[in-house]
This record gives C-alpha cells, structure tokens and sequence, in this order.
C-alpha cells in the first residue's frame, strides 16, 4: 500500500464530504493515521468545545477553527460555535441541529491549514523514525539485540537538535518592525541567529552587522558605593541597576561618528567632497565592518533580547534564526533526504556507550553516520545544475559588486 | 495439542504396577503430574533463552526457537487492565499473570503504544530528562508488587480498558477426576474438575518419565527413581545439545 492516504481533494482542496448521511449529527472525517482507507493528515481543531450552552451553541475554548461544516444538499453552512471535534482521532465533528438523513456533508479545511499540510510528504515524523528504528534496528540477531526506548527516544531527539543546526534545512525568520526601545526579544524557539538584516522599499534585504566589540551589553549592573563597593539589599543580595548606562550611551549614539558617514562637506568624513571619486571607500583607517550604513545589533542575554543601534529605530527588520527542532511538535519532522542519516546517528550514538558492542562494529558505524551525513547535506544543499550553470556565467563578466 | 491426562496416568500405573512394585493414588498422581508439568513449563524459558543464544535454523519443523515460542504462546494472555481511579495511577495485576510480558496504551484510536518497562530508579531519572520525559506517545511504568505505576496515568473513568496487558498464565492445575466403580475401584471422569496437561502433547514423554521418578520416591523403588531419571536425562540433552 502506497504511503500517501490523502485524495487529491483533500490534499489539494482541503474538502471531504461524508453522506448520505445515516447518523445526522455525528460525522467522522476520517484522520489518514487512524484509518486502513482515505483520511485528511490534519487533525480537526475546533474552537469551540463542550458544555452546550443554553443558547444552543457550544463553549469557546480556543482562538480558531482549522475547519468549516457545510450541508451540500441544502448548501447551508454550520456555524463554528455549532460544530465541536467529539474525537480527534478520528476527526469525528458533532454538530448541535442535525441535518437531514440522506444529505451529503462537506468538511472543508481553512486556508491556513491546507497551507500546514502542503509539501508534507516530503518529511517524516519523528514517532516514525522512532518505530521504524525499533523494527529494524533491534531485536534477536540484530546489532542492537536489547536497546531501552527511552534511549533511542533520546539519542533521536539529540540527533534532531545536532541536524538542525547544520544540516536540517529550517531556518526560521520573524518578521518585525524596530520600536523607539531598540530592543526586540529573542524568538522563544532560537538557539542562534543565521541572518538580521533590515527590509528596504523593495522588499530587498540588507544585513544587519554584531556589534563587534564596539558596545556591550552588560550582564549585570551592580550599584556601587562611593568607594565602588557593590551595595546589597536588606536579603543579602547585590541591588542592580535598572538600565544599563552603556547601553543607554550606545542608543543615543550618533552613527556617523563610527561609519565616517558625515556630511560631504565635514573633511573628516569618507564622504568628503575632495576626496568624493578619487578614493571612494579608500580612506586611511577606515574599518569596513563597522564603515557601513546597515547599523549593528547585539544579543542582550541580560534582558534577552536582540538590541539594535538607533539608526535602525522603525525600521522593519528580518530574524532568521535556527532552532533545534524540538520546540514545538511541529517541528519535531525530519526531511526524508535526511532519513538514512538519522538511522546511523541514532545507531552509532547508543552502540557509542554501550560496552558489549565491539570496536569494530563501533568504527564500522561512525564512518556510516558521517558517510550519510554528508549524504544528506549534500541532498539538502539542493544543488541544481542549471542553477550552477547560471552562477558559473557569471566568471566571464568583469565587474563585480 | 494438551496431554490427556488419562493417558498419563494409565501409563504410569502400568509402569509401576508390573512386577507388582506399587501404586500412586489420584490424589498423589494430581500432585505430581501438577508438579511434574510446571517443571517442564518453568524449563520452556530457560531452554529459549539457550536456544536464542545458539541460532536459530531455517527448518520448519526442527527450529527449537520456534517450537519453545509454540509452546510458550499456548499460554499467552491479553487482557485490559483497569486503571484505580481512587490510587491515582496504581493498577493491580491479576493473580494468574507468571510472567509479564508488553502493557499497550491505546490513546483513542491511534495505534496502541507500548509502556517501557522501567526499574523505579530509571523511572525517577526518565521524568528529569526533558528529552525523554514520559509522554502519551511514549509512556512508561514501573512494576511494584503486583501494582504497576504509570506515568503519564490516564485515570479518568474513560482510561478504564485504555491499558492491554500481555503476559504468560501459569498452566492450571492437573486433575484425574474420577468416580468410585461397583467394587470401589477408581473410574477417570472427564466431567469437571478433570484437567488436562496444557503442556504441549510433545513433552508426554517427558512428563510421564518425570511422573515416574517422582513415583519411585513415592514408593521408594530406587530401580525406578534410576530408569526414569536417566531416561529424563537423555532426553534432556537430547533436546538441548
């Protein structure tokens, strides 16, 4: 039997239609991973939940429904307080006023879901790397003969965090605009940032440069006496500063005065009229990490959050950051050109601490889980060859930004 | 297929009785055939473990893993188990369980799962890891007494029958029932209580040679104590070599 369970209704429309109806209140939608026949791979979410209410309608209990109920055969639509998820592993929907015998009842899954759904195939969960690892990897006569599961729970989650951080295509991004604080706080799911770059009337991104070393972010602020003791509060503890005085510095800063970039007629600027298209970007001294007009931000682990210096204030900014992949369930998904290498991480990282295996065995097994690795970074690079070509065009021409 | 345990005790007593050397009673034949069919039970395991360490053959009729796993899967049991909704996650094992095999929680109608078997120290350290932190996914348990605890429990009444518990029965108790003839001889009846041997009917051997030995003693011929034992030992490694 073939992998995929949804119809092409499902996948593509998001709509299945149960009927003619037999129970006129109670319909099951059917979820592919609870079913041998057709199911959506979306789970029904309902924002609305048991008691009923004396007005007829049913409690809220959450911000959205991912689903609409539509009666085809009267072309009516069930209102969302009406309609309640009775069992979620069936996707079984129960609606308040029942409809008649013999009509036909359409789900249709909300944009926003379909969207979820889409390009799902193209991954595996992390329950499956999981069982199947169990199948094929332990028991009599295999390697593993007697393995807890707690233990490839574990080394599969770890395996996940290491991927995610450089081989797992997820890098994530929110999209924010810079407020007169100059301070945005870090993503709940980040473990280190790839790229903050701030979006200019085009849409076209340019990249935020650290700090450099140029300021800091303290993290912590003692208040001192006046022979530069730290005073401690009535609890024996040191009394902090509310803000940071070199911050508050670094936020009032005048940019210019770090990039040069003064006025064309302040001779010590590198834009100075004299040396204006003789040495453009040439001047003595000038450092061109810190010579730019994108401005500078800091990871202020102090109020965790990501600082940016004044010039960027109102500026909408991009975060692109990785995470581990195990924040949210969601996430926990691994690409199926990586599934091979997770099967040897997992493998060589129990028999790694395990004493009854034998070096060779050992040795055999990290060479495979770097081989397959590297495999499937390779895989995930997503090089193409007319892409390349297009690049490679490029050597001919003579100048270059 | 079971032992008819008239067979059994037939055979026996015409074993014993030639040369008139003695008589074991219905009482003293249920005692030892119940005894007798334990050990064999018990020996199942212990052979399996043997067995799985030497390698298994491509046979279908000869293949020891499988003929034990055979006799074995005679006595395996699945069940629910109901979770004390009043001891939070405690739930009581049944008396007839000899050894326990794979407890399945089955969420809704998802695929059941299987509850890790933890000892209590493991399950104290699994709940610290935050990677392996006991889940609806995977769930773990550790066995205390003839109480299992659960983590995470679902002890709501709808968790009742949530939990399929898989083990190994010990085998019932061997009775010859019988009734008194016009003379006052004994008549088998297959009317209850009578009990056959559950064993698997390739160990009759066995366990008449075993019922045998054990006679000897009973009526202290120490000619049969030595037949029936060394015929027991043949056989033994016969089986196991």
């Amino acid at each position: 039997m073939g992998l995929i369970k949804e119809t092409n209704a499902q996948y593509y429309s998001g709509q299945t239609v149960v009927g003619p109806t037999t129970n006129t209140n109670i319909f099951s939608f059917k979820l592919a991973e609870t079913t041998s026949t057709n199911g959506f791979n979306t789970e029904l979410v309902s924002a609305y939940g048991l008691p009923l209410l004396g007005t007829g309608k049913y409690t809220r209990v959450s911000e959205t429904s991912n689903f609409t109920i539509h009666n085809l055969t009267t072309n009516t639509i069930v209102p969302e307080d009406e309609a309640i998820v009775s069992n979620v592993s069936t996707n079984e929907v129960t609606i308040v006023t029942a409809v008649a015998a013999g009509d036909f009842v359409l789900c249709q899954l909300k944009e926003n879901a379909i969207d979820a759904n889409n390009g799902s195939y193209s991954y595996v969960s992390l329950n499956d790397i999981i069982d199947n690892f169990m199948v094929a990897y332990t028991g009599q006569d295999q390697i593993l003969t007697s393995v807890k599961r707690s233990q490839v729970l574990f080394h599969a989650k770890r395996s996940i965090q290491e991927f995610s951080y450089d081989t797992f295509p997820v890098i994530k991004s929110q999209e924010l605009t810079v407020p007169p604080s100059l301070s945005v706080p870090i993503p709940q799911d980040y473990v280190n940032y790839v790229r903050i770059a701030w979006v200019d009337g085009n849409g076209i991104l340019h990249t935020i440069n650290p700090q450099y070393g140029l300021s800091a972010n303290p993290t912590e602020l003692p208040v001192q006496d006046s022979d530069g003791i730290p005073t401690q509060s009535s609890f024996g503890n040191n009394i902090n500063a509310e803000q940071s005085l070199t911050e508050k510095r670094w936020a009032n800063a005048n940019d210019a005065n770090i990039t040069g970039n003064y006025d064309p007629f302040e001779n010590q600027g590198v834009y100075d009229y004299i040396w204006w298209k003789q040495a453009y970007g040439q001047r003595y001294g000038l450092i061109p990490e810190v010579s730019n007009v994108n401005g500078w931000f800091s990871i202020n682990d102090r109020t965790g959050s990501i600082s940016l210096s004044s010039d960027l204030a109102g500026r909408l900014i991009i975060v692109k950051y990785i995470s581990d992949g195990l924040g949210y369930d969601k996430d926990m998904k691994i690409p199926k050109m990586a599934e091979e290498a997770m099967y040897m991480s997992m493998m060589y990282n129990i028999i790694a601490s395990r004493r009854d295996i034998d070096p060779g065995s050992k040795a055999f097994y990290k060479r495979e889980k770097y081989v397959k690795t590297r495999n499937a970074k390779i895989r995930l690079q997503n090089l193409k060859l007319d892409e390349i070509v297009q690049v490679f065009r490029g050597q001919s021409k003579w100048i270059k930004h | 297929m079971a032992i008819n345990v008239n067979t059994v005790y037939t055979t026996v007593l015409s074993i014993l009785n030639k040369e008139q050397r003695g008589y074991i009673t219905p009482y003293e034949f249920n005692q030892l055939a119940t005894q007798v069919q334990l050990e064999i039970f018990e020996s199942y395991f212990e052979n399996l473990n043997q067995q799985l360490k030497v390698g298994e053959n491509a046979s279908e009729y000869a293949n020891r893993v499988k003929l034990l796993q055979e006799k074995i899967a005679r006595f395996e049991v699945e069940e629910n188990i109901a979770v004390a909704t009043s001891e939070a996650n405690l739930s009581t094992l049944t008396d007839t369980l000899h050894r326990l095999g794979t407890i399945h929680f089955n969420n809704l109608s998802y695929l059941p799962v299987e509850i890790q078997q933890v000892t209590k120290h493991e399950f104290n350290l699994n709940r610290r890891s935050k990677l392996t932190a006991p889940s609806l996914d995977w769930p773990i348990y550790y066995k205390e007494g003839n109480k299992i605890i659960i983590e995470p429990a679902e002890t709501s009444t709808v968790a009742q029958g949530k939990y399929t518990v898989e083990y190994v029965r010990k085998p019932k108790d061997v009775v010859w029932n019988y009734t008194l003839g016009g003379v006052g001889q004994y008549l088998h009846s297959t009317a209850a209580p009578n009990q056959n041997f559950e064993i698997d009917d390739t160990d009759q051997t066995e366990v008449i040679l075993k019922i045998l030995m054990y006679s000897g003693v009973v009526i202290r011929d120490q000619e049969i104590i030595q037949a029936a034992s060394g015929a027991a030992a043949r056989q033994d490694q016969l089986q196991s070599s």
